[in-house]
């Protein structure tokens, strides 16, 4: 994905070529090389959009990988007997899932169902890792952990188990889960948590099951069916339980009104920013806060730089008014568009044609193209996202033009203007020792560190647990 | 006995590794921070929820059309709760009262604990204004007997009541109740009830969030030095101390 801008060039230009990766992010390229990485996606790749969808979950029994002769994997590959013959107490039957627990995610859960709790009802229900020796019960082994039905004991990494829960039988329903965040199993028993245990081990671990005595048969449900367990809630108390402790943090008071302000400053929404000022001189007492210097804290200095331009040019855009947007910038601001070959002439230029399009006018929009494209064709860097605007002509309803739609929607007009937005701050002589400070408002910068901070301790933790992401918090309603 | 001595520092050397902190470098940091994929339009519905949850909505309205956002509520909903809010913040309990129920009559009656607490409100505004009987009277029709369904209630009437007891109320134990902040808790009560009765969350998001990157940071602190953010108001990076 990265520009083959020759070096100087792309020096120059990085508000320009931000944008235009953002634009290029939609596009129709980028949309078939994402189909291709799903395709290709593998378990240890990072590729954030893709992974929780994508983590393979255990869906059925292994039936390759297990203890033959001592467990019988029925057809179905969720359930398991032993067999009927009497045989030897060291002969355990282990089954592990197909494949092994996914990670990155707060909870896994699994539960298994003891149809016949056998002659002996030595089950045990657990977690191992690959290359585990399946003639040994989970637990009896190092890096394995079980919780057995016959003496209710917890067994992790030997033959001797220590005090856990209660005893299981025939009839109970059993669970095995592991809480990423905590580091920790847990087991249940017909619904109720029996106890929770360190997991000291990093690598990837698969569900397991042990039989160990004739006639034992357990049926296994990896979430096809609803649990037994009600895996939602206990979910909910350990989230709220973490959220608890994060609300006690201390913040400013005035930061997130600071950091809106800031934000309306950097994206030239004046007018939003000027009626938000009003309100919280007029109410009284303050709303957001009892101290007074609201308005010195959280204020950024070069954010109100040029706002009024911004604004007007924002609105431009907005309207699908390019053309006075970019005889505006040529009068105010003549050094953003002096190359007629940049990125951002470019985005003005494909945004006249693409509003051209939008209202039909098609004969003038290809007079357009013929006039204003050629010179960007001889350069590669843009070649597919002058294709993709070119490529609307074919359709009589740009929106539903497979996928070039994106080009006629409101978002790539916004684009474009924060691009403006962002060349006109980039010309602040105040700003020029950073000009990464003109692509991103504070606030951004913190979701940015945010998610950062996550991805990075996952990743220091053998990529387990939860990423965040922005568009989850806000569809959540749980405060 | 070299041989345990080399085993010994060897293990040592083991456990300072694990020990040791991973340093990641500003320019790793960065580039980090620069993978990170942001949408505007996220960005956007944060800025919305906060104007439509703090009461904003002239800002909303405007923020809708310069952004093209959408609010998650409907806008004329606010300036009614804004109305409740600010007669509560300015004194007019009775008012604020009224208000509520022509919002929504079951915002009261299914919450016993804020009904209580406007009326107390109504009462320490009656003693502030000096009308002590009335106040007396409103304390004994009014609250006491919904004092006897509640025994917090009870001590908070006794708490209340005790402002009639003091010359110089200010400076009383029960001063506080006079005190800005007790108005500015209690509209805040109502405030977060009728965003409730809205199936609104009553805070909102963005103040989490904030609080969440602080707490994510002291979290991945115990594992690594990197450019952490304190400065809230300003996103500044700072170098990571080693």
């Amino acid at each position: 994905m990265v520009n083959d801008f020759e070096g100087g060039r792309q020096e120059k230009d990085i508000v320009g070529s931000y944008f235009l990766e953002l634009w290029r992010s939609k596009s129709k390229k980028a949309a078939v090389s994402y189909a291709k990485d799903v395709e290709m996606v593998n378990l240890d790749n990072e590729c954030e959009e893709l992974e929780e969808e994508e983590e393979p979950v255990p869906t059925e029994l292994d039936t390759l990988n297990s203890s033959g002769g001592f467990s019988i994997v029925l057809p179905n590959k969720l359930s398991v007997q032993y067999p009927t013959v009497n045989l030897h107490g060291h002969d355990v039957g282990v089954v592990q899932a197909n494949c092994p627990a996914p990670v990155k995610r707060l909870l896994y859960y699994f539960e298994i169902y003891v149809k016949n709790a056998g002659a002996k009802g030595q089950i045990a229900i657990g977690f191992t890792t690959e290359g585990f020796h399946m003639r040994r019960q989970p637990g009896w082994e190092a890096n394995s952990f079980g919780y057995h039905g016959d003496d209710g004991l917890l067994y992790r990494g030997h033959g001797k188990g220590e005090a856990f829960g209660p005893t299981y039988s025939t009839g109970d329903v059993v669970g095995g889960g592991i809480n990423y965040t905590s580091h920790e199993f847990f087991f249940t028993k017909n619904g109720q948590v029996v106890g929770t245990v360190e997991k000291d081990v990093k690598g990837r671990l698969y569900p397991t099951i042990a039989v160990h005595s004739q006639y034992e048969e357990v049926i296994v449900n990896f979430g096809k069916d609803p649990f037994i367990f009600d895996l939602k809630a206990y979910e909910a108390t350990l989230r709220a339980k973490q959220q608890a402790v994060i609300e006690r943090i201390l913040i400013p008071q005035a930061a997130s009104y600071g950091l809106i302000r800031s934000y309306l400053q950097h994206y030239g929404y004046e007018e939003t920013l000027n009626v938000l000022d009003e309100a919280s001189q007029t109410c009284i007492p303050p709303i957001t806060t009892t101290t007074t210097g609201v308005h010195d804290n959280g204020f950024n200095e070069y954010g109100a730089y040029a706002l009024n331009h911004r604004k007007i040019l924002r609105k431009l855009i907005k309207d699908g008014q390019i053309d006075d947007a970019f005889a505006k910038l040529r009068e105010w601001y003549p050094e953003t568009v002096e190359d007629d070959t940049s990125a951002i002439c470019l985005m003005l230029q494909c945004q006249k044609f693409i509003e051209l399009v939008r209202v039909g006018h098609l004969e003038e929009a290809v007079e357009y193209g013929r006039s204003h494209f050629e010179k960007f064709y001889k350069l590669k860097e843009y070649e597919d996202l002058v294709k993709d605007c070119a490529g609307l002509l074919a359709y009589e309803d740009p929106k539903k033009s497979g996928g070039l739609g994106y080009l006629v929607e409101d978002s790539q007009r916004e684009n474009l203007a924060d691009a403006v937005n962002a060349m006109i701050l980039s010309t602040n002589p105040e700003e020029a020792n950073t000009k990464r400070s003109c692509l991103h408002s504070y606030l951004e910068r913190l979701l940015r560190q945010l998610t950062a901070c996550f991805l990075e301790k996952r990743l220091l933790n053998g990529n387990q647990g939860e990423a965040f992401h922005l568009p989850r918090v806000l569809l959540a309603k749980n405060n | 006995m070299s041989l345990f001595w080399s085993v010994i520092r060897q293990l040592a050397e083991i456990e300072a590794m694990a020990t040791s902190k991973k340093v990641i470098t500003r320019d790793e940091w960065e580039k980090k921070l620069n993978d990170v994929k942001i949408r505007k339009e996220d960005m956007n519905k944060l800025v919305m929820n906060f104007l439509v949850t703090e009461g904003y909505v002239d800002a909303a309205e405007k923020f809708r059309m310069e952004s093209g956002t959408e609010p998650d509520i409907d806008l004329a909903t606010i300036t009614d709760r804004m109305a409740v809010k600010k007669a509560v913040q300015s004194g007019n309990v009775e008012d604020a009262i009224e208000k509520v129920n022509d919002l929504n009559p079951e915002i009261l009656d299914t919450n016993p604990q804020l009904f209580f607490h406007l009326q107390q409100q109504r009462l320490i505004e009656l003693i502030r204004n000096g009308k002590i009987e009335e106040a007396l009277e409103f304390a004994q029709e009014e609250l006491a007997p919904r004092g006897e369904e509640n025994q917090s209630f009870l001590e908070e009437l006794e708490r209340t009541v005790a402002l009639l007891a003091f010359e110089d109320v200010k400076n009383s134990p029960v001063g506080d109740l006079l005190d800005i902040s007790q108005r500015l808790k209690t509209a805040s009560e109502v405030n977060a009830a009728i965003l409730t009765s809205q199936s609104h969350e009553k805070d909102p998001k963005l103040p989490s969030l904030l609080r969440m990157l602080l707490w994510a940071q002291n979290q991945l602190d115990e594992k690594a030095a990197y450019p952490r953010i304190t400065d809230l108001f300003t996103a500044t990076l700072e170098d990571p101390t080693v």
